[in-house]
Formats: C-alpha cells, sequence, structure tokens
C-alpha cells in the first residue's frame, strides 16, 4: 500500500521540522522557568498591582537573613565575619553586610533637609501650638547629658529639629547596635545573634544560584557548627533550592521509574527487544509537547516537566493499543494490526485529548500548561505510534508470552463467577453504598500552601529568625492611589489613622507609609508660617548665649527650605526603607504601598480599606486561597461539560446507549475514587479533583477497548490491563511527590485507574459490522 | 517541589526588613547613647603598663561615691560655654543617679531598667533611650568590672600614677570616630575630670568635685534606685 511507505517519510518530514525548531528554542540553553508564582491563578490583571507585588517581592527572592548565635557575644561576631568574608569571597553575592559603618554625612544632610519635611507630627504640633514649650524642651536638651550627640551639631540647628526627627524614627524590632563593632546584634535563647545580610547577584528563580546559596549555607552551617555557633537563616532562595532540588529528584523518580517500569513490561509481555521501539512515541510526544509549549508560553515550567513525564504512561498506550492485538491476531503484522485498531486509538486520542483540555480552562495558568504539553504530546505520539512505529516494526514476528493471557483469562473467569452469584445490579447497589459512605466521611481542603512541599526544618529557622529579630513582616500590603502626591500623602495619612487603632489594640505591629517620611505640603507651610512667632518666644536660648543672628539666620534659613516632595524625600540614607513602597506616576497619578509588620488577623485588614478611596488591601494569599475553592466548582463543571462532549463524540461509533454507558463507567470510577479518598481520610483537594477529571478522560479508552472486545474478551481485558498499568506506572509515582499538590493529584489517579479497569468490563459488547 | 510560592507569600519573609533595621539602630544609638555612661566606664579597665589594673581596682573599690559635677558644654558657635551643676551618686550595685540643680532642675537615673528622668509623677523610663539595652548592658558590665567591652572600642593611654593619672580614649570603630576624636579623663584616687571631644567640633567637660566614697547611700537615693 502506497500509504504505508508514504507515511513515515511525512511523518519524518515532520519530525526533522519539529527538531529544528526546539533547535532554535533551546539556542540560548534551556527555556526553564522555577518561578511558581507563574503558576498559580493571575487574580491580578492589573498591571500596577502586579508591578507592587514583584516590588514587595524583590527582595524575597535576592535577600537572604542570617543569624550567628553563641552563648559568647564575641565569639558570635568572630564567626559572623568569617562567615562574611568567606560568603563576599565566593562570588555569589552582590553584598554582604555583617555591620554597620553609617554614612554620617548623608544622613546629617538629609536631616537638615528635612527639618521641615520630616518633623513627626506631635513636633509639629508642639512647635504650632506651643512654641513656649518648645522652646523650653530644647533649652532643657542642651543641658541634657543624656540627650545623646546628635548627628548634627547645635550650631547648625539650634531649634532641636534635626535631634526630634532622628527620636521620633519609627523602631521596630530587637535588634541593637554593638557600638564598637558595629554589628547588629539581638539576644535571644540566652545566645547573642549576630545579623548578617547577603544580596545574591542573581534572583531565586535562576536555575543554579539558589542551590549553590544553599550548599554554601550548608558548608557554613557546619564550620560554624565547629566552633559552637548556630546558624539560622531565612530567605526565599532557600526554598527556590529546596524545590529545585525537589523537582530535579521527582522528575527522576517519576520519569525514570516510570520508563523503567514500562520497558521491563514491555519486554516481560512481548519477549522482543525490538518491541521497545514502543517507546518511540513516547520520546516524540515529550518532544511535541515542549516544543508547543515553549512555542505558546515563550518558556516551559519545571513543573509541567514533572507533571508532564506522567504523559509516559498514556503515550505508551498508543502502541500497546495493536502491540496487544498479537495475543489473538497471529501471524500478527504492524501495519494490519494498526488499521484494525486505528478507529479505537483516533477515539482515544479525542477523548484523552478533550480531558486534558479540559484543565487548560481552569484558571490555574500551570495547569494550562501541562494540559498544552499533554494534549500535543499525545497528539504527536498518536502520529508516531500511527505512521512512524508501523514501520519500524514491519517484518517483527511477534510471539508475546502466554502468561499474561492467562491472568487475563483467569481473571474474566473470575468476573464471571463473581457476576453468577451477584448479579450486575446488585453489585452496582453495593458499590453505590460504598460510594455514598464514602463521601459521607470525604471533606474538601484547599490551601495554597499544599503547592509548597518545604521542609518543616525550614519554616521553623524563618519562624526563628522572625522572632529573634522581631520583624514580622506580612505577605498584604496596600495599595494606594492619588490624583496627585498631594491626595496620596492624604490618603496615606487617613489609613494610617486606622492602622494605629490596630497598632494600639495589639492586632498589629507596625507599618510603613510614606507619610511617616515626608509631611504634607500644606503640613511644611504651615511649618513655615509658625516659624515666624518663634522669635517672640525664644528669651531661654538667647539667655544662654545663642546670639539672635544665629536664630534669625536659621529661620531664614528654613524658610528657604524648599517644600520636600515624595522624590526628594526619598533621597538619603534615612529613607532606605520607604523607597520601596514608592512606585511613583502611574497612569496620570501617582501610587504608593503601605507595608505591614507583625499581623495576626487578616480579616481585619480588609475593613481597614473600606471607604477609603484610592486604598485597597493586596492580600495575594487570601486571593489565591478563595480562587481555590472558587475553582473546585467550575472544575465539576468542567468535569461535567467534558464528559457530554465525549458522549457527543462516541455516539457516532456506539450509538447513545453505548456512548452513554461508556462514559457512565469513567464516572462511576471517579465516584469510587472520591468515596475512597473518603475512607481513606484524605481530603479532596483541587488538585485530586483535577486528578479525577484526566482519569475520567483516559478511562474512556479503556471502556472503549472492553466495548470493541476485538480478539476476544480476554485479550481486550489483557490490553486494558496493560494500558492501565503502564499509565499507573506514570501517574501512580506522582503519589511519592512530597509536594501536596502533587501527591494529591497522583493518589486520585491511581484511584481512579483502579476502578476504571474493574469497572471496564461493564462496557458491554459492540456488534461489530467489519 | 518548586517553591518560590513559599517563599514569597507566607509570612516568613523577613528580609526586607533588614534593610530598615540598620539605619534605624544606628539613630537609635546616636539618640540614646548618654555620655555620662562613660563615667560608668571609668572604673574598671584591664591590665596594661602603669598599670590599668591597678587603676581599675582602685576605682573599683568604692560601693558609694557622692560628688558635685560641674558640666561645661562647649559649643562652637558659642563664646560661653552651656554651664550645668548638680550633685551625682555612683552605687556599684544600682547605677548612677544625676542630679542637675542649676541652671535648671533635672533628675536622671541610669540603672538596669535604662535610662529615667523624673517629673512630677515620679521616675520615667526614657522609651526611646531606654530602647537602646546595648549601651546600659555595657554601662552595667563596665560597673561590674568587665572591661573587655572597652578595652576593644577604645585604645587606651594611661600616664601618670595613682594619685595623679590621666587616661585617653580613643575611638578604634569608625562608627565611633564619626562620634568622638578623644576622650580624656583625670583623677586621683576617684575620678576628677571627664573631656569629651566630639568629631564635629563641640566638646563637653565634666568636672567631679568633693567625690567621697566615704558615705553609704541614704534612705532617699536607696529609694530611687529601688523605683
Amino acid at each position: 500500500m502506497p500509504s504505508e511507505r508514504l507515511l513515515p517519510r511525512l511523518f519524518l518530514i515532520l519530525l526533522v521540522a519539529v527538531l529544528a525548531l526546539a533547535g532554535w528554542q533551546w539556542r540560548h540553553g534551556a527555556p526553564l522557568s522555577a518561578n511558581l508564582m507563574e503558576l498559580v491563578p493571575g487574580s491580578t490583571p492589573d498591571a500596577l498591582e502586579l508591578k507592587a507585588e514583584q516590588r514587595m517581592q524583590e527582595p524575597l527572592n535576592r535577600e537572604m537573613l542570617v543569624l550567628v548565635g553563641h552563648a559568647d557575644r564575641q565569639k558570635a561576631m568572630a564567626v559572623a565575619q568569617q562567615l562574611g568574608e568567606r560568603w563576599q569571597a565566593s562570588g555569589l553575592f552582590e553584598k554582604v553586610q555583617w555591620n554597620l559603618q553609617a554614612d554620617l554625612p548623608a544622613l546629617r544632610e538629609q536631616l537638615l533637609r528635612g527639618r521641615l519635611a520630616m518633623l513627626s507630627a506631635k513636633d509639629r504640633e508642639q512647635l504650632i501650638e506651643h512654641p513656649d514649650a518648645f522652646i523650653q524642651q530644647r533649652v532643657q536638651a542642651l543641658f541634657d547629658p543624656f540627650t545623646g550627640f546628635s548627628l548634627v551639631p547645635s550650631q547648625d540647628d539650634w531649634l532641636g529639629l534635626t535631634g526630634r526627627i532622628q527620636n521620633s524614627q519609627p523602631q521596630h524590632g530587637s535588634v541593637q547596635l554593638d557600638i564598637g563593632s558595629g554589628a547588629l546584634i539581638a539576644d535571644a535563647d540566652g545566645k547573642s545573634w549576630v545579623l548578617l545580610r547577603a544580596r545574591t547577584t542573581g534572583n531565586a528563580f535562576d536555575m543554579k544560584l539558589p542551590v549553590q546559596v544553599a550548599d554554601l549555607l550548608q558548608a557554613s552551617r557546619a564550620q560554624a557548627g565547629e566552633q559552637g555557633a548556630q546558624l539560622l537563616a531565612a530567605s526565599g532562595l532557600l526554598y527556590a533550592a529546596n524545590g529545585q532540588q525537589q523537582a530535579t529528584r521527582e522528575i527522576t523518580w517519576v520519569g525514570g521509574g516510570a520508563t523503567l517500569g514500562i520497558l521491563l513490561l514491555l519486554l516481560l509481555a512481548f519477549r522482543r527487544w525490538r518491541v521497545l521501539l514502543a517507546f518511540v512515541p513516547v520520546l516524540v510526544g515529550m518532544l511535541f509537547g515542549a516544543v508547543t509549549c515553549v512555542a505558546l508560553f515563550g518558556h516551559m515550567h519545571v513543573m509541567t516537566l514533572v507533571l508532564g513525564s506522567s504523559l509516559i504512561g498514556v503515550a505508551v498506550d498508543y502502541p500497546l493499543h495493536y502491540l496487544s492485538k498479537s495475543w489473538s491476531l497471529q501471524p500478527w503484522r504492524s501495519w494490519p494490526a494498526l488499521r484494525l485498531t486505528l478507529p479505537g486509538l483516533s477515539l482515544s486520542l479525542a477523548t484523552s485529548c478533550i480531558g486534558y483540555l479540559a484543565l487548560a480552562w481552569t484558571p490555574f495558568p500551570a495547569l494550562t500548561q501541562i494540559a498544552v504539553f499533554s494534549a500535543a504530546g499525545l497528539v504527536g505520539a498518536y502520529l508516531s505510534a500511527v505512521c512512524l512505529l508501523p514501520a519500524l516494526l514491519q517484518g517483527v514476528d511477534l510471539r508475546p508470552a502466554q502468561w499474561p493471557l492467562r491472568i487475563a483469562e483467569g481473571l474474566w473467569v473470575l468476573r464471571a463467577t463473581l457476576i453468577k452469584h451477584l448479579p450486575s445490579p446488585l453489585l452496582l447497589a453495593l458499590v453505590l453504598l460504598f460510594c455514598a459512605g464514602g463521601l459521607w466521611h470525604l471533606n474538601s481542603k484547599n490551601d495554597l500552601r499544599q503547592w509548597i512541599g518545604a521542609p518543616p526544618q525550614l519554616l521553623q529557622e524563618a519562624q526563628a529568625v522572625a522572632r529573634i529579630t522581631g520583624f514580622q513582616p506580612t505577605s498584604q500590603f496596600f495599595l494606594v492611589r492619588a490624583d496627585n502626591q498631594q491626595q496620596l500623602l492624604e490618603r496615606q495619612a487617613a489609613l494610617g489613622q486606622r492602622l494605629d487603632q490596630l497598632v494600639n489594640m495589639d492586632k498589629l505591629q507596625g507599618y510603613l507609609a510614606l507619610n511617616q517620611l515626608v509631611n504634607l505640603p500644606a503640613e511644611q507651610q504651615r511649618l513655615r508660617d509658625a516659624l515666624n512667632q518663634l522669635p517672640q518666644h525664644w528669651q531661654p536660648l538667647l539667655d544662654l548665649g545663642v546670639p539672635a543672628n544665629a536664630l534669625h539666620a536659621e529661620i531664614a534659613q528654613l524658610q528657604g527650605l524648599p517644600i520636600e516632595d515624595i522624590d526628594a524625600a526619598l533621597v538619603g540614607p534615612l529613607a532606605e526603607p520607604w523607597r520601596t513602597l514608592w512606585l511613583g506616576p502611574v497612569d496620570g497619578g501617582v501610587a504608593a504601598m503601605v507595608s505591614l509588620q507583625g499581623l495576626n488577623n487578616p480579616a481585619l485588614l480588609r475593613v481597614q480599606a473600606l471607604d477609603l478611596p484610592g486604598v485597597q488591601l493586596v492580600d495575594r494569599l487570601g486571593d489565591l486561597n478563595r480562587v481555590f475553592a472558587d475553582t473546585q466548582i467550575s472544575a465539576a463543571e468542567l468535569k461535567l461539560m467534558s464528559c457530554v462532549l465525549i458522549v457527543l463524540l462516541l455516539i457516532l461509533p456506539f450509538g447513545v446507549g453505548g456512548a452513554l454507558r461508556i462514559v457512565a463507567l469513567p464516572l462511576l470510577a471517579a465516584l469510587c475514587s472520591l468515596a475512597s479518598l473518603g475512607w481513606l481520610g484524605q481530603p479532596l483537594t483541587l488538585f485530586s479533583l483535577f486528578g479525577l477529571l484526566l482519569v475520567t478522560a483516559i478511562s474512556v479508552d479503556y471502556a472503549i477497548l472492553m466495548r470493541e472486545q476485538i480478539g476476544g474478551p480476554a485479550v481486550s481485558l489483557l490490553g486494558t490491563l496493560l494500558a492501565a498499568l503502564t499509565t499507573w506506572l506514570s501517574f501512580g509515582l506522582l503519589a511519592v511527590s512530597s509536594t501536596p499538590a502533587v501527591s494529591n493529584f497522583g493518589l486520585s489517579v491511581s484511584l481512579g485507574l483502579a476502578f476504571s479497569f474493574m469497572l471496564a468490563p461493564w462496557a458491554g459488547h459492540q456488534k461489530h459490522a467489519l | 517541589m518548586l517553591t518560590p510560592v513559599g517563599a514569597g507569600l507566607p509570612a516568613k519573609d523577613v528580609n526586607d526588613n533588614a534593610n530598615r533595621l540598620t539605619l534605624r539602630s544606628a539613630l537609635r544609638f546616636f539618640a540614646g547613647k548618654p555620655a555620662l555612661t562613660l563615667i560608668g566606664l571609668l572604673l574598671s579597665f584591664s591590665a596594661h603598663a602603669f598599670d590599668l589594673q591597678q587603676l581599675s581596682d582602685q576605682l573599683a573599690k568604692p560601693s558609694v561615691i557622692h560628688g558635685n559635677f560641674i558640666q561645661e558644654k562647649h559649643l562652637r558657635a558659642l563664646p560661653q560655654p552651656l554651664v550645668s551643676k548638680g550633685t551625682f551618686v555612683l552605687a556599684k550595685d544600682h547605677g548612677l543617679l544625676w542630679l542637675l540643680k542649676t541652671p535648671l532642675q533635672q533628675d536622671y537615673r541610669i540603672s538596669a531598667q535604662g535610662i529615667a528622668r523624673r517629673d512630677a509623677n515620679g521616675w520615667q523610663l526614657l522609651p526611646n533611650k531606654s530602647a537602646g539595652a546595648e549601651q546600659n548592658r555595657l554601662f552595667l558590665a563596665v560597673l561590674q568590672g568587665d572591661s573587655s567591652g572597652l578595652q576593644r572600642d577604645f585604645e587606651l593611654q594611661l600616664q601618670g600614677e595613682a594619685k595623679q593619672w590621666k587616661l585617653t580614649l580613643i575611638p578604634r570603630s569608625l562608627l565611633l570616630k564619626q562620634v568622638f576624636t578623644q576622650i580624656n579623663i583625670d583623677g586621683g584616687e576617684l575620678v576628677q575630670t571627664i573631656q569629651l571631644l566630639e568629631t564635629q567640633g563641640d566638646s563637653t567637660v565634666l568636672r567631679m568635685q568633693d567625690s567621697t566614697a566615704a558615705q553609704p547611700l541614704s534612705d532617699a537615693e536607696q529609694h530611687d534606685f529601688a523605683q
């Protein structure tokens, strides 16, 4: 037949084209991404919100905070210094800082420049309303031996405004400066902890850096341990490193395990080396999947690779379809066997693709990627199984081992005996009873934390660092928008008043807002005007010998200070903590963030933003958890829709009754899996639901195989068994993943496959016209 | 598996606050660093030539010192120094009472709890300044004869003899150098003068006069330390 010669050639041309495309895509190295943020639902359509979020995340993904603890303070500092020097020399970090040498001239300059703009509300109030008291306090301060050294000498600031600004800076945390060394030290748990900050050259989503940093930390930890010191570290990089190592391990296990298992199964069943060529569709499938993914999304996520590696088990089903015919079709020839099974194969491709593509409509970019990867992979596998593999297997005389067939026959007999004693309707009733009981026990659970397989040790350390330093930043923050800077500061001040109440009630540890750094222009002006009245009150200063002309000169100088706007206020070392909060001009207005510390009731925050115009709470964590819950319902709807589609597709070959029956079985299997989850005490998560969604599509295939019964029931059962086994080998292995989401997925697919296999024989028998 | 989400979202993000803690600590230090903490430092030093050990022992001997002080603040821009007078009580086990009498009246206390100032309602801990637990810790450590901190932060030069000595402290760290150029202390049996030369050009001279170690703590003083 000419098509038997034409098809392999056409396919080879396609393959070469795809390979060339892949080569082009990989020209700058692997287009892989490890940024999990890309995979969670994009619930923020707003570009500004996204920018704000990235700004808040950025330091987390690049910085590492390390505490070096030792009972002896000196020892702790010595170890911290060694560590700092070693890390600096490692080349992994842009900057490693373990002691502080403040830039005092710059600080002075900023304080002097910001005397009107940075003065706190309380001090402003006193100067304006009670100038006598203000002057009196200044006189006192000049004599006070405990006022300390002002950064700015008295003759540059007779009114002492810089000292007041210095003292009113918001303070958090329990880290102290060691005066001699400049080290930052906190005392806790009977130890002195020296703080060390390191900023990496790349971010956490770099493919190599996090692991290198984690290794360095590991080595440093051991070295510190030899000197009796303890290291605590917190950084997004460590989670990334852990995630990458875990992903690599899991790809190896799932991919490697599935491959080995399937190859072994093929060899055992068919006893021909060349049958291993059945793996060609798998490889082609992977290639097609990867290329399509990169073409559509610009890159491929590592998680797609992990979950996608389960495609191995599904892709190998296509060759198995006609290979397994060798038990009944003797002598077995590749092309005739293919022709015989082609309708089934094509149906199977269609139903699986429907199942996978249903995943693409969930709001999870992760699943969209996996769906696209899998659907393209299946098409690739199908094409190579149909066009190429038969040519490769031409001339192979398959003589499969007889024992698998005997097992299948045994199973078939077992089933027949079972039905004799327990008729099908009764069995169905029992199964439904089992389902009802299980569903009764089933409870659902959805949390973003399911995505995270972080070891408890990392979490504990991060918590310890937060406890010792007293810093408990929260992921939530407020985004404030306004038409101009004046309005922005007003809005922040309005929000600040509400937040102050929370701080007073101990519901919040503190917050950081731009209006703490710079006063409203109107306030600056008020202060400037109030300076005019000071000469009537400053006699006590003159009594000390302060020259009147110096005071007048200072007033003139102060009144000559320009009104500071946010951009000006952000210049200078004192503004460092606030700098990230300023988003600048956006969409004809301006925007800034308000960051929060030590929050213990997120629900309270939402209320704060109510009826404050332009103020919005950004709570990604909360939003995501809500999306998870909402998606569960839409996932169920998708499942039903995909079933309807499959029924429509199957009506043509099997008629309405047959189609319904074929689809009812996987649905029943899914129900049984749900019930099993309930009986096992496992929660129903979004991911188990997705797993079941997928299994419905795959197991339609089994029902079709059983219904067609090409070569007799036992042979069909064997084909189903082989298909289910290979699929299970790849999906079931996902259940061992340490990421709860992935393992949930694996578990529900495994259960679904088992039930689908058991229920498949009830698909009935199709009378073939052929 | 891959967990940058874990890094970002849950509230275990400590790093972004590292920035703000550094400067703030520095400010707190400068705001809270009491000049007179240094009086306490003088109670003890470790070994050196004349020697520091002897001086340390000599100064550590009395358990209570009473005296008068004159504080002169020489500000670069003022022709005359700002002069204030008062009395002090330095108790080895309790801390320091610094009672300013003229030109204005104000009582201070440095103790384990921090720096307190007396107002109409009694002693009030100064919140901003007491936050600098570091210098209180250092101060008290020195009071108890632990001089390791001082040696680390300052270069010590001792001249003279037990009856008439002069100690010069030169800061070692860049941070302290930006505040002091030098601290000079003169004394005999007890400390007599402390001179602080600030990098900015101002200086402070503290003269302790009529110091005596003969008097125990009065009831009122004990009461002041007890609160």
